[in-house]
């Protein structure tokens, strides 16, 4: 049960993922750092820091983590804030800037859609993974161990299989402790600190490419902070775990990736590691970290989808997602041998609309509803929203459309880098029609939408 | 039937205390690996380990056993971290690259299983007497 607005609501759905959270529920600000942390271990976060180390030698790729995380600390922890204040996770928050239903629609877009795609992408690699370790077995080749990896995957956030949760849970911490392993194994094989900084590419990319490149890893995961942000016992614990977690420790793990693969010259980092001697049980445990990460895929896009359809528990969408994501990377990506690139694409695509999604979110709840209309963010049953937010919906799709424009075609608007101008744009065009219509007299959210009994 | 609050803090304690000791063996046993790699790796994992529970066992004692939140809570983050490093052990201390000679090998396998297996137990148990998720 959870009291919204003075009255008792039950939580029919599961996780609060329709109703705010109660105070009885919330969690210190390092059991939030420890949820963020689980998030962020993942093998995909080594392969981005072997990327940068394809652009730049070491001291460029730490200068552009450095600025690119300390972009996503401010972007995230402004977002992370309004969970910590509101206690609403991401797709509640979304009824203001965007209405009610433009709330569902975004939704799809920042995580009911992408994360089913990022789902089948990470169980994909896992099977990949496994059958790198083990070639030549039937149950390791791409297709069945991508099944039997998604299914698990599934289970640990279905059913809360404790002998699998427990796994995926205590492998976190050595998780991180392997990664500085690796990376000093690295050094020490390579012949020390002076052959990791010698290393260097032949051509060095620009610094606003790299610093695009580290924003876009985790802005998306900016957007959905509160998800986790608003079980923070203070308004302010999410805003700084997001913050620390991103500035020190994927700073850290974009530098271990790529220094892995300068010096051993291999951009595949599970491959680097069998290199290094480091043992099988360590490889496996690389992978392990997947898992973490696709539970919260799973869990994330089913608190969206029961905010666009209102029906069926948690739980249940979780194994709708799991099995949809488990298809796509056994079927697609293993029986049928074709690659993942189109999926990726889709959700990339999407990936343009999240930052403008975030960036009216935040020029909503700071800007507009604090000073211009001083109003504040309310939930529960008989609260009024409403249908849509006209500038929110012209704001996140001007600005997906900027950073597509920007980031394919090289536009500027106005700085030519894709995130930058997706943020930009969505911002700036959010406050002048919400603030104009607003300060003109003219109606600019369409419809109400009265909350319903179950939160809906 | 639930334990009582008193017994699930002494459990608590005492599998703190119990990780304590495993994480002091297996520094103590850093300079018989035999080998520089070997070494640091014991000395990385065991001061994890140490710091994760000496940090924590003072929190831990200075709650009321009423609390069973707040004894369950930072019992299971200190556990949560220990049982990793003992996961650490489990796959690391026989891996080729470490170079550690198998007598002392062998003892950090199995220390690492003792930690890995006991925290797990240690986790569930304290997780459902005071009713903390494991996800802290």
């Amino acid at each position: 049960m959870a009291s919204q607005a003075g009255k008792e609501v039950k939580d029919v759905y599961g996780d609060y993922a329709t109703l705010t959270v109660p105070p009885q529920e919330l969690r210190s600000t390092l059991n939030i750092f420890m949820v963020y942390m689980g998030v962020l271990a993942v093998i995909a976060a080594i392969f981005a820091g072997s990327g940068l180390a394809t652009m730049y030698d070491l001291t460029t790729t730490l200068t552009v983590s450095l600025i690119g995380n300390a972009l996503l600390a401010i972007f995230g922890a402004l977002i992370a804030y309004m969970g910590g204040t509101t206690r609403a996770n991401t797709y509640m928050l979304l009824r203001y800037p965007l209405g009610r239903v433009g709330a569902m629609i975004g939704s799809l877009v920042i995580s009911a859609l992408p994360l089913i795609m990022w789902y089948a992408v990470e169980t994909w690699l896992f099977g990949i993974t496994v059958n790198v370790i083990y070639p030549g077995h039937p149950l390791t080749s791409i297709a069945v161990a991508s099944a039997w990896g998604g299914i698990l995957m599934m289970l640990t956030a279905y059913i809360g299989y404790r002998a699998m949760a427990i796994l995926s849970y205590i492998t976190v911490p050595f998780w991180y402790a392997l990664i500085a392993i690796g990376l000093f194994a690295a050094v020490d094989v390579a012949g020390g600190f002076g052959a990791l900084w010698a290393a260097r590419p032949q051509v060095i990319a620009p610094l606003s490419v790299g610093i695009t490149y580290v924003f876009g890893l985790y802005a998306s995961g900016c957007v959905i902070a509160p998800d986790v942000s608003r079980y923070g016992v203070k308004k302010w614990s999410g805003s700084i775990a997001w913050a620390l977690h991103v500035l020190i420790f994927m700073t850290f793990l974009l530098f271990a990736g790529a220094a892995m693969t300068l010096l051993t010259g291999s951009p595949n980092v599970v491959v680097a590691i069998a290199q290094l001697g480091l043992g099988v049980g360590a490889l496996l445990l690389a992978i392990l970290g997947q898992w973490t990460t696709n539970d919260n895929n799973s869990w994330s896009a089913a608190l969206a989808w029961i905010n666009i359809v209102g029906k069926l528990k948690r739980s249940q969408w979780v194994a709708i997602v799991g099995v949809i994501g488990t298809i796509i990377a056994a079927v697609w990506g293993g029986v049928w041998g074709m690659s993942l690139d189109p999926f990726i694409a889709f959700g990339t695509f999407l990936g343009y609309f999240i930052p403008p999604v975030g960036a009216t979110m935040v020029a909503d709840f700071y800007i507009f509803s604090k000073l211009v209309a001083k109003r504040t963010y309310v939930f529960g049953p008989g609260t009024k929203y409403a249908t849509i937010n006209i500038p929110g919906i012209i704001a996140m799709i001007a600005g997906g459309v900027a950073g597509w424009a920007a980031t394919v075609y090289g536009v500027k608007v106005p700085t030519g880098v894709g995130v930058a101008d997706a943020i930009i744009v969505s911002f700036v065009l959010y406050l002048v029609l919400a603030v104009g219509l607003y300060k003109a007299g003219l109606k600019f959210e369409v419809g109400e939408w009265v909350e319903r009994p179950t939160g809906f | 039937m639930s334990a009582s609050p008193q017994k699930v803090k002494r459990f608590a304690e005492v599998s703190i205390a119990v990780m304590l000791m495993l994480g002091i063996v297996t520094l103590a046993l850093a300079p018989f690996t035999g080998h520089y790699r070997g070494f640091y790796l014991s000395i990385f994992l065991g001061a994890i380990i140490v710091v994760a529970s000496v940090v924590y066992l003072p929190i831990v004692r200075m709650k009321k056993a009423e609390d069973l939140r707040g004894v369950g809570v930072p019992a299971i983050q200190s556990l949560w971290i220990s049982t990793s490093m003992g996961l650490g052990y489990v796959v690391t201390a026989l891996a080729p690259y470490f170079n550690i000679n198998f007598s002392t090998a062998v003892a950090l396998f199995v220390i690492g299983w003792v930690m890995l297996i006991y925290g797990c137990y240690a986790l569930l148990k304290i997780s459902k007497e005071s009713k903390v998720p494991l996800s802290v």
